[in-house]
């Protein structure tokens, strides 16, 4: 019977369940998403031909520009287009109506305005930097083609807005009605991984006490996502489900993440010391003070976790919190030497107890948000996420920026050459977007790749497929359907964002989808060859402009790191530890994609920036204390200490360094000696200050690396 | 409603400063819906969005085409 054939044995046996959900989980999503943008695109092209728009290309570039999987990312990047737009078409207005006649300040004005934009378009994060791209970018379009004749600006300034924003509307409108997927949702689940990672690592005694070691994951994977993760909170805004209790619940949490991440650190740093030192009696101390901590998070459930096992866990954080500080006191009295760095690690053991309680208890209020609408507590703060962008980065963008425009400019004044506005265009573009990637040179490549292989394509369209078939629209989007559904598939592949980006560009600016066709072979030579010969000198802006390497990252880090330091010092009092932080961590983001540092290196830059964090938040915290303290117990020591760390930051050397260290250990005796008042809140003012000052020794005593320039790691 | 009007000095399409004026009322009530918990109700969000935006946008285009 046909039921006991091989064929029906083995397609019985076939996990027909497994695959269709591997499908479903990882092929479905790329089908449907080339779905949603061919839909977005051909109605894009049918609108703008409907209204009669004079150039309906513009329209589906947007829709392919602004299109991407999560709907997050759409409206994001959707936003800044349109306010970029507007900027653009203002600017355009302006400059048309004040210099058309005046080539010199015509190109000077041009120049500033191009240059601005790539240096705020550096200087921000996220799509924000999409904006003044295309602010830069849409003064090209409109100003250039009406150069001849001034009055028509004003039709193009309109008819370019309204197409931007047809295809802004379908781009929108289709990836958020067709089968939506949210980056709340990634949000969440990333969330809940690093949730999850943290307290699988510090329920491990051994990540904590074992040495670094770039074997274990868990422990190296306690650092990242910080920025990556803040842009996704901030682009998910824009989706509906995104409400603002659950925004500022993420914001606390990863900040509460950045702090906790620092105090692990730090205590593994100051433990390896330990290590080093060979102090096993403090070492086994330590470790019998970090147990409770691992009992606690031991009983934990490895599936998903629900509010009830939560709050037990929090009841257990808190009562471990005051099992620790009686032990640590026991402990102390027991130990005859290595006393600093027993009260230091002890210590952070204690603030890393309190942090992940905090850290815990936010997400518990999340979760319940999340379930029932109610959070367990109101978070009434909001916490800004700083950046900062290094102003020398800042400063070479610009000038290439207005570098290449004025070169470009030169060469079209020099030939004279109608096509050469497209060659700026090209150029403008090119220094605008792949400025901001890790190597831009091999981008500049890969856009002119992509381009080459759209203009065959555009030609094969334009010369043959379109004259011969095309009657209608339905016919023109059967013909266009292939292509654009291959451009959807590629901007899927997270390995070609450059080639597509350049495909899309230069397809989308030659093929023939003019409202009426014409034939014009010359006119499709010409402006090809003006935009390949601009792609090469926004290649040859990067090469010439570009004296950025691994040894000048290293230094520009550890000098702004320092300052960080110096004006913690002696700045005003209301930084906040978030501001600290997420500025430290987002700048060394930023100079390990831009500035060629090695593996070596970008290891030791990230350890600066933990021990610049470190220091940085004990000198707040001892001149906010120092503050609340009553002025009869106002040592000079400290203020003599505060004043030397500043002065080391501020010109470091080895001499300085043994300096500082005797002039904090004089301090701390002196601290030690004092009698501690009687009244309670200043007496425990004061023990907090020795402590966090012993953690400045510590710190600068055992880790080899705060943010000075010692060796060479680059070669 | 004329079918163009003049914005400082520039002639265009009545449409666009409603379509502009609309995407920011649309923005605001967007805020308040969602603060308000109310896409927590809706079967689809993205849907009911875009229709609350077609409303705010095409009502006053009646007055232009009536």
């Amino acid at each position: 019977m046909g039921a006991y054939s091989p064929f029906f044995v083995s397609l019985k046996s076939f996990p027909w369940q497994r695959t269709l959900q591997e499908w479903l989980t990882i092929d479905a999503p790329v089908l449907i998403y080339m779905a949603k943008t061919l839909i977005a695109a051909l109605l894009a092209l049918w609108i703008a031909m409907k209204l009669n728009m004079p150039d309906p290309r513009t329209a589906i570039f947007t829709v392919f520009i602004v299109m991407q999987p999560q709907s997050g990312l759409v409206f994001a990047k959707s936003y800044y287009r349109v306010l970029g737009t507007i900027a653009g078409v203002g600017i355009s207005l302006v400059i048309i109506g004040m210099f058309s006649q005046d080539p010199l300040w015509f190109i000077a004005f041009f120049a500033l305005w191009i240059g601005l934009t790539t240096a705020a378009g550096f200087k921000y994060r996220n799509f924000q930097f999409y904006g003044f791209v295309l602010a830069g970018y849409t003064l090209c379009i409109v100003a250039l083609p009406v150069i001849e004749t001034p009055l028509d600006v004003f039709d193009i300034a309109v008819s370019r807005f309204s197409e931007v924003i047809i295809g802004i509307m379908c781009a929108t409108v289709v990836s958020d009605i067709i089968f939506p997927r949210r980056l709340l949702d990634s949000l969440i689940t990333s969330e809940q991984e690093r949730f999850y990672n943290i307290l699988s690592t510090l329920s491990d005694p051994q990540s904590v006490f074992a040495a670094f070691d770039d074997a274990n994951p868990a422990v190296s994977r306690f650092s990242n996502g910080v920025v990556g993760l803040n842009a996704v909170r901030i682009n998910s805004s824009f989706e509906s489900g995104s409400d603002r209790k659950g925004r500022q619940h993420y914001q606390h949490l990863n900040h509460e993440y950045m702090n906790l991440s620092t105090t692990f650190h730090s205590l593994k740093s100051i433990i390896a010391a330990i290590k080093n030192h060979e102090k096993t009696e403090v070492l086994s101390a330590l470790e019998r003070l970090y147990d409770p901590i691992a009992s606690a998070l031991k009983t934990l459930p490895e599936t998903l976790l629900n509010p009830e096992d939560l709050e037990s866990v929090i009841r257990k954080l808190l009562e471990v919190k005051n099992t620790i500080q009686e032990r640590s006191e026991s402990e102390h009295k027991s130990l005859k030497e290595g006393d600093d760095d027993f009260i230091s690690a002890a210590y952070l053991i204690g603030r890393l107890v309190s942090e992940l309680h905090h850290h815990c208890a936010t997400y518990l209020s999340l979760l319940k948000h999340r379930l029932s609408g109610n959070t367990s507590f109101e978070l009434s703060r909001s916490i800004r996420f700083s950046t900062h962008t290094d102003n020398v980065l800042v400063a070479l963008a610009a000038l290439r920026g207005s570098g290449v425009l004025l070169l470009t400019m030169l060469f079209w004044i020099w030939t004279a050459w109608p096509y050469a506005t497209l060659s700026i265009t090209m150029a403008v573009v090119i220094g605008l977007l792949l400025g901001t990637l890790p190597s831009p040179l091999d981008g500049v490549k890969d856009f002119f790749k992509g381009a080459l292989i759209a203009l065959i394509l555009a030609a094969v369209y334009d010369f043959y497929l379109i004259p011969a078939y095309t009657s209608d629209f339905l016919t023109l989007a059967l013909l266009l359907a292939p292509t654009l559904a291959f451009i959807g598939w590629m901007t899927t592949k997270p390995k070609l964002p450059v080639f597509t980006f350049g495909f899309v560009f230069m397809f989308m600016s030659q093929c023939a989808l003019d409202p009426y066709y014409k034939i014009e072979p010359t006119k499709f030579m010409e402006s090809s060859l003006a935009a390949l010969i601009g792609i090469l000198f926004g290649g040859l802006a990067y090469l010439l402009v570009n004296f950025w390497s691994c040894s000048l990252t290293q230094y520009r880090v550890a000098k702004v790191l320092r300052r960080q330091i110096v004006e913690v010092c002696v700045g005003p009092l209301n930084i906040e530890r978030s501001a600290l932080e997420s500025t430290g961590r987002d700048l060394v983001q930023q100079f390990s994609t831009q500035g060629r540092l090695n593996m070596r290196s970008s290891r030791l830059v990230y350890e600066w920036l933990l021990s610049t964090l470190e220091i940085g938040r004990a000198i707040l915290a001892i001149r906010r204390s120092l503050q609340r303290l009553y002025r009869q117990y106002h040592h000079s020591s400290i203020d003599t200490a505060l004043e030397s760390i500043k002065e080391y930051f501020e010109s470091p050397s080895p001499l300085g360094r043994n300096e500082l260290l005797s002039i904090l250990e004089k301090s701390l005796q002196e601290l030690h000696s004092f009698q501690l008042p009687s009244q309670k809140g200043q007496r425990k003012r004061i023990q907090r200050l020795i402590v966090e000052l012993g953690l400045i020794r510590t710190v600068l005593l055992n880790s080899a690396t705060f943010p000075v320039v010692t060796e060479d790691s680059c070669h | 409603m004329p079918l163009d009007i003049t914005l400082f000095g520039i002639q265009m399409p009545t449409l666009l400063p409603i379509f502009v004026v609309s995407a920011v009322v649309q923005i605001l009530l967007d805020r308040v819906m969602s603060d308000g918990g109310i896409y927590n109700h809706v079967w689809h969000p993205g849907l009911f969005r875009t229709a609350v935006f077609v409303c705010l946008f095409t009502a006053p285009c009646l007055l232009i085409y009536r």
